[in-house]
């Protein structure tokens, strides 16, 4: 009896999401940014409210450069995992060519260009073997990775006998943020704007393709509503990051650095996932392999892309770490992959594959980042703060279920 | 007939026994991944080599239960001295047992485990601790001060935060110093030490005036954060003379670098060892009960050095760190002496 009831309220929980993605012919991945947008507000106005200081520019600019390398990888990483892969070697893989570049620039006074080239070949090596470990030979990608994670940390230890290879550069020391790693009021207030322009030129153009599909856009209100709010965050983000000054600098910061090169990963992985037929090819191996390969999608060579994508990802970030930290270390990026791995779900990507977004896995970064920031600022110890985090991840999960559930998206 | 060969056999294995076996010393290693055990592990052979022992090693590759059974091996070796760095200081009591039931002297090979009959040799943490803040109280007697400890599962950070804490007791009680940020930083981790130190910034609204980080590794993800806020000449110490700390000392980005030459570490373990085969008592062995169970020990502490500008030439004549990389992109003019 009690079991009837449950069957009938699910039913009845499932018809009212359904009837408000039919009404507003929102996708339930829209919805599904929107609320997570809706919790990072509400995490800033709680952190806020508890410290006085999360919702200061400051801050806000830390939190951003903070994301940014994590951020970089976890956007590759959703691509793995919507292929139905894994990667648990990235953290270490992240060490091994950080080091390899810091080292050829300190040990052997190589100019940051050449070093970040065989930084990214070597990269591109590493996941080349895993991905054909993986791909080719079927063996299963978390043990290869699993594998790669004690490996590559132990390279990234040989290299240089594990000192630590300091980096001076003044240009590469821009990649990573810093003093001034940032783009400046007038470059930020112009990226801001061409932003705006395109979201805008895009809803538009859908607007005008599906009316010439004969299919009815969805009302205009909703989708001025929806783009107008991408617009303000964007340029909400702007204004902040442009109201931020460093005292002894005469004009404020404008966006960082490593922020914009995570903005401009994240464009670049949205138009293959969007434009290209390498993005819907990963999709579709992840919704069905078996089905994929019948219809002639070459499964393995797909694979392996994804992987080298990733290797070039992890170079981005690699550089950006490094030259964050003015270092490169041994101990660089350890359990690095839990986090953007984390991101990654906390953003909707299904462990099971077919599902995810890119978009997502940003607001996945910055909520684990947001959650950091404000327990530091609220001083909570070291042992609290990682009980909360890993029970976030969990609560991340648990809504991720129930949402697919209640939406119908796919499990 | 039968009576005598076992006899001879016998003094034959005794005899072996003394002319070889008693110089066997058997060392216990926690990881060896960790870089600096090499340069520790070297200065033990060259060492035992010149009194004529002999070196076996294993490797518990972080694992207390692999140590266990790495000692074992040890003892079956024939190993007549332990010398183990504990990879857990609790976990490793069932080996004491063992060695103590052979008679076999054990040494607590630079981190501490509580047991009467154990040799404790180490460098002395609460030292280290009380030199880094000497160095950033003399440079910055006054004002807000930010404490960058290490991992919090390390007894390490404790003892090391417990000497900065005495040095600087009376100016805090006095009013001169208010510490307006302190964090354990996960594994000691560089990149952890930098989101703190910038977190703190937040908070303290940018004033900070003196940072006294625990180890190079995070004083480098302290002297990162603190320049991308343009913040030059903040005092931050450190310690393990990390060559880029050292380079960091001669470029003035950091105060001090606390330095413990681990080749004399393992220079003096591999003498305690061979006095401690032969019976003998080492030279210079003192009293140790500063331990968590304050049980008295035989011990000898090591005492760090302090490197700062002033004596940057230390580490280079002693073949530490070349000259080169301790002066990398350093003004002869307005360097260091050390660079000149």
């Amino acid at each position: 009896m009690a079991s009837h009831f449950c069957l009938q309220y699910n039913r009845l929980r499932e018809n009212t999401m359904r009837s408000i993605q039919e009404k507003f012919q929102v996708s339930a991945l829209d919805l599904r940014l929107m609320i997570m947008s809706i919790v990072l507000v509400a995490m800033a106005l709680a952190f806020h409210v508890a410290t006085g200081n999360f919702l200061s520019p400051e801050n806000l600019y830390n939190i951003a450069q903070q994301s940014a390398v994590v951020g970089i990888v976890a956007t590759a990483i959703g691509l793995v995992i919507v292929a139905r892969q894994i990667d648990l070697s990235v953290g270490s893989v992240l060490a091994t060519v950080g080091v390899a570049i810091a080292y050829l620039m300190y040990s052997r006074g190589w100019h940051w260009v050449p070093a970040s080239m065989v930084g990214l070949g070597i990269s591109l090596a590493i996941y080349l073997y895993q991905g054909w470990l993986s791909a080719y030979l079927g063996v299963a990608s978390f043990v290869v990775t699993l594998g790669g994670l004690v490996s590559f940390r132990g390279i990234a230890f040989l290299f240089s006998d594990g000192r630590t290879q300091p980096i001076s550069d003044p240009t590469f020391l821009l990649i990573g943020g810093g003093l001034d790693g940032a783009i400046g009021t007038t470059a930020s207030w112009t990226l801001g704007l061409i932003a705006s322009l395109v979201l805008m030129v895009n809803t538009f153009q859908r607007r005008r393709s599906m009316h010439s599909h004969g299919l009815a856009p969805r009302p205009l209100l909703f989708d001025f509503m929806i783009t107008g709010f991408f617009i303000v965050v964007i340029l909400l983000f702007v204004g902040v990051m442009c109201s931020y000054q460093i005292q002894s600098k005469e004009e404020p910061q404008g966006i960082p650095n490593p922020v914009l090169i995570w903005a401009v990963v994240v464009a670049f992985i949205s138009f293959i996932v969007n434009r290209t037929s390498f993005g819907r090819y990963i999709y579709a191996i992840g919704g069905n392999p078996e089905a994929a390969n019948l219809v002639g999608i070459p499964v393995r060579w797909v694979t392996l892309k994804i992987y080298l994508l990733l290797g070039v990802m992890t170079t981005i970030a690699a550089m950006v770490a490094i030259s964050r930290l003015n270092a490169g270390t041994a101990s660089l990026g350890t359990g690095m992959e839990l986090y953007a791995i984390a991101a990654a779900v906390i953003g909707g990507v299904a462990l099971s594959g077919g599902s995810g977004s890119v978009l997502g896995t940003v607001l996945g970064a910055l909520i684990i980042q947001f959650l950091e920031s404000g327990l530091l600022l609220m001083e909570v110890g070291v042992g609290q703060r990682l009980v909360i985090i890993g029970q976030v991840l969990i609560v991340a999960v648990v809504f991720d279920v129930i949402y697919r559930r209640a939406t119908g998206e796919r499990l | 007939m039968k009576i005598k060969r076992s006899v001879i056999l016998a003094a034959m294995v005794a005899a072996a026994s003394t002319s070889v076996m008693a110089q066997l010393v058997g060392v216990s290693w926690s990881n060896f991944r960790e870089e600096r055990w090499t340069t520790d592990e070297k200065a033990i052979k060259d060492e035992l080599a010149k009194h004529g022992a002999t070196y076996v090693a294993a490797d518990a590759q972080a694992s207390p239960e692999k140590q266990l059974a790495d000692i074992d091996g040890l003892i079956n070796k024939g190993a007549k001295v332990l010398m183990i760095l504990a990879q857990d200081k609790d976990a490793i009591a069932p080996a004491l047992a063992k060695a103590k039931a052979k008679g076999i002297p054990v040494i607590a090979y630079d981190r501490l485990f509580e047991s009467p009959e154990v040799f404790y040799l180490s460098f002395n943490n609460k030292e280290v601790g009380r030199l880094q803040a000497q160095a950033i109280l003399a440079a910055k007697p006054k004002g807000n001060y930010a404490m960058i400890k290490g991992a919090s599962t390390d007894p390490n950070a404790d003892l090391l935060r417990a000497g900065q804490q005495e040095v600087l007791d009376a100016a805090i009680k006095k009013g001169d110093i208010k510490i307006v940020g302190e964090e354990y930083t996960d594994d000691w981790k560089p990149e952890a030490a930098q989101k703190n130190m910038e977190q703190i910034l937040t908070k303290s609204g940018g004033k900070v005036d003196a940072v006294v980080a625990s180890n190079d590794g995070m004083a480098g993800g302290v002297v990162a954060a603190l320049s991308s806020k343009g913040m030059k000449g903040v005092p931050v110490s450190g310690q393990d003379g990390d060559h880029a700390a050292l380079n960091r000392v001669a470029l003035g980005s950091q105060t001090v670098s606390v330095w413990k030459d681990s080749r004399e570490l393992g220079k003096v373990g591999a003498q305690v060892a061979v006095a401690l085969a032969k019976g003998e008592k080492p030279k210079g062995a003192g009293v140790f009960s500063d331990g968590e169970k304050k049980v008295a020990l035989q011990s000898i502490l090591l005492k760090p050095i302090p490197i700062t500008k002033a004596n940057l030439d230390v580490v280079i004549k002693a073949g530490w760190i070349s000259k080169d990389a301790a002066c990398k992109g350093v003004e002869k003019a307005t360097g260091p002496a050390a660079c000149k």
